[in-house]
């Protein structure tokens, strides 16, 4: 064999250079996909919040505490309000009922508003025309369709992944 | 947004910078530039493929779930160098696989086992005849390695096959500047030794 004839100097040499030139090896294929499944990514700051705060509340105990302490502060509510309330209904009552005639009174004046500006602008006149030309029912349709074609294909493009998914695009 | 593309431009600093942020492309982009050194360290110390892409994958999930815990004044190499070389040593400590075989694992004994386990030859393209001697010389060095003790194998692979500087090394092993270069000198020094029978 030629490398059983190197001299020392050689061998030494040929030694650190194919240390040096030792080839790289490479794990199996998916490998960082194996490793990106284990990965816990970092989360919005609000969100870590949110489930350290539902992660707290749901442990047995505290939530059985949170539960009492809000019936509890129902009942309380509910035994300090029901006497107030019976004092106070006369005032309580003209209360409610100038509330209601004051929205009553700002409808009316919208809608006469509105009725008004129909007349006024000549739409009444174009619906009516256009009733009566055959148009409006096509463009109701075509209007229908639209909108549930679209929302299908929201729903499409929006809904979560499922398993067949998965396996239909491997 | 940086892309895959700008992520390969960019130093270990900012690609953490960038996975600390959430981005799963600097994740990746890590992932990219660590798993063939990291893999082929351990897999060279504890001599089987299975076990090396076993604790390699353990030692990205390590890593990779403690980002917030990385400290930039260190080298990003140095600290998943130091996790794949403390799996490796465990490893061999727990199981013994400190002999290397050509031949495949220790524990292979199916062909099959042997053949999957089995350490390749190099191939750098050179004439029938060096190729040979390089192939030959190349599993002699590595049946040398495999002899090592593993604190020498881990220092000797790190110096000469991942290039890395003796104060890295240093860093990986937790071990002083000096003893670092003890240890690689009489790797080598093991390694003459071992591939003595070379020489006429």
């Amino acid at each position: 064999m030629r490398d059983k004839q190197l001299d020392a100097g050689d061998l030494d040499m040929r030694v650190l250079r194919e240390l040096t030139a030792l080839r790289s090896f490479a794990p199996s294929r998916g490998f960082p996909d194996r490793v990106m499944a284990r990965i816990r990514l970092p989360q919005p700051a609000a969100v870590v919040l949110f489930r350290r705060a539902g992660a707290w509340v749901m442990q047995p105990r505290r939530a059985v505490a949170l539960a009492t302490a809000y019936a509890a502060s129902v009942v309380i509510a509910v035994r300090l309000a029901v006497p107030w309330l019976e004092a106070h209904a006369g005032a309580l009552k003209l209360g409610v009922a100038w509330i209601g005639t004051q929205l009553s009174g700002w409808f009316d004046t919208v809608a006469m508003g509105a009725a008004d500006w129909v007349v006024r602008s000549g739409a009444a006149e174009a619906v009516r025309a256009a009733a009566s030309s055959g148009v409006v029912l096509p463009a109701l349709a075509a209007l229908t369709i639209g909108y549930a074609v679209g929302g299908y294909g929201f729903y499409a493009l929006l809904r979560t992944p499922g398993r067949n998914d998965a396996l239909a695009r491997s | 947004m940086a892309t895959a593309k700008d992520l390969r431009t960019l130093g270990d600093r900012e690609v953490v910078a960038l996975a600390k942020a959430g981005k799963e492309a600097a994740y990746r982009e890590l992932l990219s530039r660590y798993e063939r050194p990291v893999f082929s360290l351990i897999y060279r110390m504890v001599r089987d493929r299975a076990l090396a892409e076993d604790l390699a994958q353990e030692t990205f999930i390590k890593v990779l779930n403690a980002l917030d815990t990385y400290r930039p004044e260190f080298k990003f190499s140095s600290w998943i160098f130091k996790i794949a070389n403390n799996a490796a040593i465990d490893q061999l400590r727990k199981r013994e696989v400190s002999t290397l075989s050509l031949d495949g694992a220790p524990g292979a004994r199916t062909a099959e086992e042997v053949e999957a386990t089995a350490l390749q030859a190099t191939d750098r393209g050179e004439s029938p005849l060096a190729e040979l001697e390089a192939r030959e010389l190349g599993s002699e060095i590595e049946q040398a390695i495999g002899k090592l003790r593993p604190e020498y194998r881990t220092a000797i692979l790190l110096r000469h096959v991942e290039g890395r500087a003796y104060e890295e090394i240093a860093e990986v092993m937790d071990l002083p500047l000096g003893t670092v270069k003890t240890y690689i000198h009489r790797a080598r020094l093991e390694l003459r030794e071992y591939l003595a029978h070379l020489r006429t």
